[in-house]
């Protein structure tokens, strides 16, 4: 690029100076030649005058100065070019002249079109561009059209008016500024036409009453607008010396600014808010955005000076109770504060132009020096005398401080919400005592929870020797005890029918939840006044009792948990539903308070999310693993202690620890479905556990607490089956007389009871009834296909039972209507169980029966129905009913005929 | 600039076949010869580097802002050109080394150009920029030997369309 001649000059130019002649002859020596790129940046270190100097020695250099993204640049460095903006100019720029193009085009104009068609380049649509403006501002003269057209068109005389003139214009210089590309350097032109002047004017001024800007401006908005604009110049001055310039103006604007903060000061001082404090305000955020004012505002504001007035923390702790804290007057001080802030919430928007942030930072300001001076003492206070108390403190203050940062009244134009404010404030309030606080919280609700259950453990152990007999002596409420079942389950259903409505639309339930109670609490209230007291219950049923009115159950959790507390204090020897109730609230309580700080998000919000679930992963380890195991245990072991024939009273349909049992299975159900509820409505609902994330540890939680119950209910029961078929069979043994089913003969008449009724006997209508209320116990209570299991054994076993009792009898003719009455006793039993399986069995065993009714003299028929398999469905082979023919009273009469009849033998005997 | 025993030592030869050994920290602050050394390795060491475009008496003096400079943080390629300009001034012992005559200082630069040495062609940019302060054009003409081929009512329409920037 750099051709120019190196053809030595005539160096005859009269000059004053002998270096510059000696210098002059040096240069005809010269061969070196810089390159176009060495020049341009030398270009670079130029200052603009110099510039426009150095293009006027040849086209050549004038291009390279001309450049325009030397000038980009310059615009660039004052914030002052937007590429998108250029962008768009040349793409409108570009629509335009192809529109244009098409018209020539179609109008044919030769003489112009001739040397645009077809020429679609960037370079063109530059012309174009710069020819349209050209036109549109005046007309050119054309004194350098022996040069290319290009140049022509460039050299457009763009001269702003004489500063002095029009000095408003010079204001909002930097405004007018246009990102067009081709033209930086007539943007950038009226820039520094604008603020060189008073710049340069600037940067030598000795005193600060010298420089032009002061003279040309006298009211101080105006001068706090210029030299901000000279601030935005002086960054693309990076001429030799820029840094003395830049230090001279800084300094001068300081000076200004100190001069303006004082009258800004003293307006302060007298309260002057729409005057100077306004006016000043105005002035400084013009000059810099007004940080110093805004920051002197704060700073000698008299809130800061008054905070006693505000409140004491320490009443919180000193008007309550020993041992407990009362949140009213800190409820007092934050709404004294809130109005406050209120207040200074108007003045501050008249005083200054941007009142939104002010507010914002004087909010925190007022947080950091009267929130956290009066949270932290109090927190740190309770937090020494007792941990429930400081618990309490702090979600309750967090709570208020919320409230506090939302109904605050911020001017208009924050582009942040109330909300994000009340996060980011209460976060930096409470951050300190977040960890403290939540681990206090899982300490203090693990110990509690532990501590309860052991305590309840202790007072068991020590009625251990009346637990004893209560167990197996005092059981003679059989009626209650189905009262109390009936209702019980009415309870335990009434959940699965509640549920869904109440998760499906959330809060409109509580007149439900309200209403549900007392209904249910109607029904239950009559089982629970007829209830017999068994003794040291008593005092128990009072204190369970009286809690439940005058707490108006607020959600249905807690109106289920109290209604069950009521019915259900019968069965607390094995574990309690009391203290599972009581862990409960306790955690309730916990996870509310905890839960508060979830909102928060970020890393604090989670943490607070984790320790919620922590919670909640306690209290199913204590209430399963401590609680509800040790019952079943116990209830196990009772039961495997069982034996029908140590006790005396066989009078009731139940056999005690089986029903202790079966209660204990109900009672797990219903703490496990709490549990569930509770895990919904706390948990999941506000989203503190997700209920897809299968590894989420509340849920994997509450499944192995599920999975616990039902391995304990499916080893209790399995113990139970056994227990009742004992008692089955102890009732076979004991109640079934002689002559049940071989009614003496000689009473031909009436003269004994069976021979009157013809129906099941006793024992029958006992065992059926012994075991169906069992099985009845524990519809509801547990899994369906543990039930189904459950049932199907007991089925089977009870035909097993009647199988080898019948093999213990005999029975005659007339005895046989008493049989078969019995075994259709049996299978109606049996089919109430909806068993398919089991249905055949009890069938078998009534078409069984039947054989004892044939009368001796068809024995032949007699062989026919023992050989027929088909009759019995396969439940008994031919020798197994030969077996059972043999307990036949006459059967050594018919045996010959019979087996004559079956083996088809003429048997020789006699 | 004299060789000495000790540190590795690389050997230049000017164009006019004068050889100067240079030690490898000091001639490594060009870029030319740094990425040179990297790309041969050390099997270049012993031999002459020739420097075709460089006199002696220019790559002399080259060889002594180096050594002056040896101990500078490396030069931040390719930075924000924003920054560079910022830094206009230069310090004293670069001022007085580069006072000399109009020649030698283009040819510094061009030395520096070539060899890649950008604060040193900074600094002779600057020290140009600085010859060029408070001139007219026609004294600029004169230093950089440009022919102008403006005629004077040319000349006259560039000077007016750009009064905006003259010092008032």
């Amino acid at each position: 690029m750099a051709t120019y001649k190196r053809s030595p000059q005539p160096s005859t130019l009269p000059k004053t100076s002998i270096l510059s002649t000696l210098r002059a002859t040096s240069m005809v020596e010269s061969k070196a030649a810089l390159p176009a790129e060495i020049i341009v940046s030398i270009l670079d270190y130029l200052p603009v005058s110099d510039l426009m100097r150095f293009a006027r020695t040849s086209s050549r250099m004038r291009e390279m100065v001309y450049d325009d993204t030397r000038w980009v640049a310059r615009l660039k460095s004052m914030g002052l070019w937007s590429d998108l903006e250029a962008k768009k100019r040349f793409e409108d720029a570009m629509k335009r002249k192809r529109d244009a193009a098409a018209r020539t085009a179609a109008n044919g104009d030769s003489v112009l079109g001739g040397n645009k068609e077809g020429s679609t380049t960037i370079f063109d649509a530059a012309i174009e561009e710069e020819r349209r403006m050209a036109e549109a501002i005046q007309t050119t003269r054309q004194p350098g059209a022996t040069i290319d057209g290009f140049e022509t068109l460039s050299l457009n005389p763009i001269q702003p008016e004489s500063p002095v003139q029009d000095p408003t214009a010079l204001l909002n210089i930097l405004k007018t500024v246009r990102s067009v590309r081709g033209h930086a350097r007539q943007e950038f032109s009226k820039v520094y036409g604008a603020l060189a002047p008073f710049y340069f004017d600037l940067a030598q001024a000795k005193t600060h009453t010298e420089p032009v800007v002061f003279k040309v401006f006298r009211d101080p908005e105006r001068q706090a607008q210029m030299l901000s604009n000279l601030q935005v110049f002086s960054k693309c001055d990076w001429a030799d010396g820029c840094s003395q310039r830049v230090g001279k103006l800084s300094s001068m604007v300081a000076i200004f600014e100190g001069a303006v903060l004082r009258e800004f000061e003293q307006g302060y001082e007298f309260w002057d808010v729409d005057g100077r404090m306004r006016r000043y305000a105005h002035v400084l955020h013009s000059l810099n955005g007004g940080s110093a004012s805004t920051d002197l505002f704060i700073q000698k504001h008299p809130i800061f000076n008054d905070r006693e007035a505000l409140g004491n923390p320490i009443d919180c702790i000193n008007q309550a109770p020993p041992d407990d804290i009362t949140l009213e007057p800190s409820r007092a001080f934050f709404e004294l504060l809130m109005r406050k802030l209120n207040e200074q919430s108007a003045n501050m928007s008249r005083i200054f132009p941007q009142p939104a942030a002010v507010f914002w930072s004087f909010v925190d300001k007022v947080r950091e020096d009267i929130i956290m001076e009066y949270a932290t003492p109090l927190l740190d206070v309770t937090h020494d005398r007792h941990t429930a108390v400081y618990l309490k403190a702090v979600s309750g203050l967090f709570e208020q401080c919320m409230q506090f940062v939302y109904s605050l009244e911020s001017p208009n134009g924050s582009n942040l919400s109330n909300e994000d404010h009340a996060k980011a404030i209460c976060l930096k309030v409470f951050e300190p005592h977040m960890d403290l606080y939540l681990q206090e919280e899982l300490e203090t609700f693990t110990s509690h929870a532990e501590r309860e259950v052991s305590n309840w453990e202790q007072k068991l152990s020590e009625q251990d020797a009346t637990v004893e007999s209560f167990y197996m002596g005092s059981f003679n409420r059989q009626a209650d005890k189905n009262d109390f079942l009936s209702s019980f389950k009415k309870v335990v259903m009434m959940p699965v029918s509640v549920l869904p409505s109440a998760f499906g639309s959330n809060k409109p339930t509580p007149t439900a939840t309200i209403t549900n109670p007392t209904f249910r609490s109607s029904i239950v209230g009559t089982p629970a006044a007829s209830r017999p007291q068994t003794p040291g219950l008593g005092n128990n049923l009072e204190r369970s009792g009286s809690p439940l009115p005058p707490e108006a159950p607020t959600d249905e959790l807690k109106a289920k948990a109290a209604l069950m507390a009521n019915r259900l204090e019968g069965i607390k020897s094995l574990f309690s539903i009391e203290v599972a109730l009581d862990l409960v609230h306790a955690a309730k309580e916990s996870l509310g308070r905890a839960a508060k700080f979830v909102r928060l998000g970020g890393q604090v919000g989670e943490e607070a999310r984790e320790q919620c679930e922590a919670i909640f992963v306690a209290l199913v380890k204590v209430l399963g693993q401590t609680h509800v195991k040790n019952g079943f245990g116990k209830a196990v072991d009772h039961l495997s202690r069982y034996n029908p024939r140590e006790i005396s009273d066989h009078s009731q349909t139940a056999v005690a620890p089986l029903v202790m049992f079966i209660e204990l299975v109900n009672v797990g159900d219903i703490i496990s479905q709490m549990i569930e509820v509770f895990y919904e409505q706390q948990l999941a609902a506000p989203k503190i556990a997700d209920k897809n994330d299968f590894m989420d540890p509340a849920g994997l939680a509450k499944k192995k607490f599920e999975q616990m119950l039902d391995e304990n209910v499916a080893a209790g029961l399995n113990k139970g089956i056994d227990v009742l078929m004992d008692e089955v069979e102890y009732l076979c043994a004991t109640t079934q007389l002689s002559t049940d089913y071989n009614p003496p003969p000689s009473s031909q008449g009436n003269g004994l009871s069976n021979g009157a009724d013809i129906g099941p006997t006793v024992t029958a209508k006992r065992i059926t009834e012994l075991v169906s209320s069992h099985t009845r116990m524990l519809i509801g209570s547990t899994e369906k296909t543990m039930l189904d299991v459950f049932n199907g054994e007991v089925g089977l076993r009870l035909f097993t039972a009647i199988c080898k009792h019948l093999k213990r009898q005999r029975i005659s003719t007339d005895g046989a209507i008493n049989l078969i009455a019995d075994m259709t006793v049996y299978f109606e039993y049996i089919r109430t169980l909806k068993n398919q399986d089991l249905l055949v069995y009890f069938k078998a065993l009534r078409e069984l029966s039947q054989i004892y009714l044939i009368d001796a003299r068809h024995a032949k028929e007699m062989a026919t129905i023992i050989a027929d398999n088909d009759r019995f469905g396969g439940v008994f082979r031919a020798e197994e009913v030969y077996e059972y023919a043999e307990r036949r009273a006459d059967w050594y009469q018919v045996k010959r005929d019979v087996e004559r009849a079956m083996y088809g033998l003429e048997c020789q005997i006699m | 600039m004299s060789a000495e025993n000790g540190p590795a030592m690389i050997t230049l030869q000017s164009n006019d076949n004068h050889v100067i050994d240079v030690e490898r920290s000091v001639a490594e602050r060009s870029l030319l010869i740094k990425n040179m050394m990297e790309d041969l390795g050390e099997g270049a060491l012993g031999q002459i580097v020739p420097i075709p475009n460089v006199t002696e008496p220019v790559l002399r003096k080259v060889i002594e802002w180096c050594e002056h400079h040896r101990n500078d943080p490396p030069s931040t390629n390719e930075d924000e050109s924003d920054n560079r300009k910022k830094t206009t001034d230069i310090d004293e012992w670069d001022q007085k080394f580069m006072q000399v005559d109009q020649e030698m200082l283009f040819e510094i630069i061009l030395a520096s150009n070539y060899l890649d040495i950008k604060p040193l062609l900074d600094v002779g940019c600057k020290t140009v920029a600085n010859m060029i302060k408070g001139k007219s054009p026609e004294e600029i003409r004169k230093t950089f030997n440009i022919t102008n081929d403006f005629t004077p009512e040319e000349e006259e329409q560039i000077r007016r369309e750009n009064e905006w920037a003259e010092d008032r």
